[in-house]
């Protein structure tokens, strides 16, 4: 064997590669749909917020499935969602997708500065996989500022697992 | 007395055996155990807790799934907004036809409406029953290991009753044809 160090190596590597391979599952880890899609929202003057998402690589969401509303107050209109990404569906026809990040201004009605509202949320994506979550309801509770005060901090709809695993 | 570095060779072999342990520890973390993957692995149990959910068909009418006892059942938790759900159905008609007679038995639990599901139902010539399950369904599928909720979840039991196969995501045809000729 001393004689033939190529043979050798490659011996080795390929036992490697194949334990490797064999442990690891054959289908893709897939991610909770809160870290798939994770939302935030943050007040950014008396009488708006933001929510913003960001969407891990590999998912999206479907654009005319977001649905938002507030309590207390409401909605002063109707709150533009920007443009998606088209996507032919076999079964829908041409379908408004969102990848990456983005980010929708609420507009509100009936609030006041230092109020607490909470944003309610709803979305569904899916994953390139090849897999679809069911429609997510999140809530996000953030204190409006004074006017001309400074934007609160964002507040994350799901905070962030601190973890070496996952 | 092992010397690693003694020489080039030594150096070689342990480099390779570093990387092989690295490459295999890698791989067990991502798949080697099961609490880590997308679906709770549950082969072997005995499926009672399955046969034992009744749920409506698209007519209204209560079908128990321990009807099936006996059968080589295929479970699929799909929905009409699930786009992957609906791309793989043909494939399941295909196999219902073609092994329902030796004993194979697709169920489809909709997490959907009635009406969606019939709609769709007809136009693909469905061949086995839809069950509606709305929302709650997830809950079910989630007991039956489907960690994350999502959709496809297929659960295939075999003839005694046992879990013999989960799976989140869509079911190639090769693998799902290979599963059914060694559970008929």
């Amino acid at each position: 064997m001393s004689k033939l160090p190529i043979a050798r190596t490659l011996v080795i590597a390929s036992v490697a590669l194949a334990l490797c391979s064999s442990a690891a599952a054959a289908e893709p880890r897939l991610l909770e749909p809160e870290r798939a899609f994770a939302l935030s929202v943050q007040a950014v003057d008396e009488k708006s917020v933001e929510v913003r998402y960001v969407i891990a690589s590999g998912y999206y969401l479907y654009r005319e499935k977001m649905k938002f509303a507030v309590e207390p107050g409401a909605l002063a209109s109707t709150p533009p969602l920007p443009p998606g990404i088209l996507k032919d569906d076999p079964f829908f026809g041409s379908v408004e997708t969102y990848r990456g990040r983005f980010a929708l201004r609420l507009p509100l009605a009936g609030v006041e500065p230092g109020l607490k509202v909470t944003v309610k949320a709803e979305s569904q994506g899916c994953a390139d996989a090849g897999v679809c979550y069911p429609p997510q309801l999140q809530s996000v509770t953030v204190v409006l500022p004074a006017p001309g005060g400074r934007p609160g901090a964002p507040v994350a709809a799901t905070p962030a697992r601190k973890s070496w695993f996952n | 007395m092992i010397r690693p570095f003694a020489n080039r060779q030594m150096l070689s072999w342990t480099g390779l055996a570093l990387a092989g342990l690295i490459a295999l520890g890698v791989g067990l973390y991502f798949g080697g155990f099961a609490d880590h993957g997308n679906v709770t692995d549950l082969r072997g149990t005995e499926a009672g807790t399955l046969f034992g959910v009744a749920l409506p068909d698209v007519k209204g009418r209560e079908q128990s799934i321990g009807q099936w006892k006996g059968k080589v059942l295929v479970v699929n938790f799909w929905a009409t907004w699930c786009v992957p759900c609906r791309e793989e159905m043909p494939e399941f008609v295909k196999a219902q036809r073609e092994f329902g007679p030796q004993g194979l038995q697709f169920v489809g639990i909709a997490v959907d409406e009635a009406t969606k599901v019939e709609a769709f139902a007809t136009e693909l010539g469905l061949n086995y029953p839809a069950l509606i399950g709305g929302y709650g369904a997830i809950e079910l599928s989630r007991s039956f290991g489907n960690r994350l909720g999502a959709l496809p979840f297929t659960i295939i039991v075999d003839r005694a009753g046992r879990i013999s196969h989960t799976q989140l995501g869509p079911i190639k045809e090769t693998q799902l044809r290979t599963i059914i000729n060694q559970l008929l």
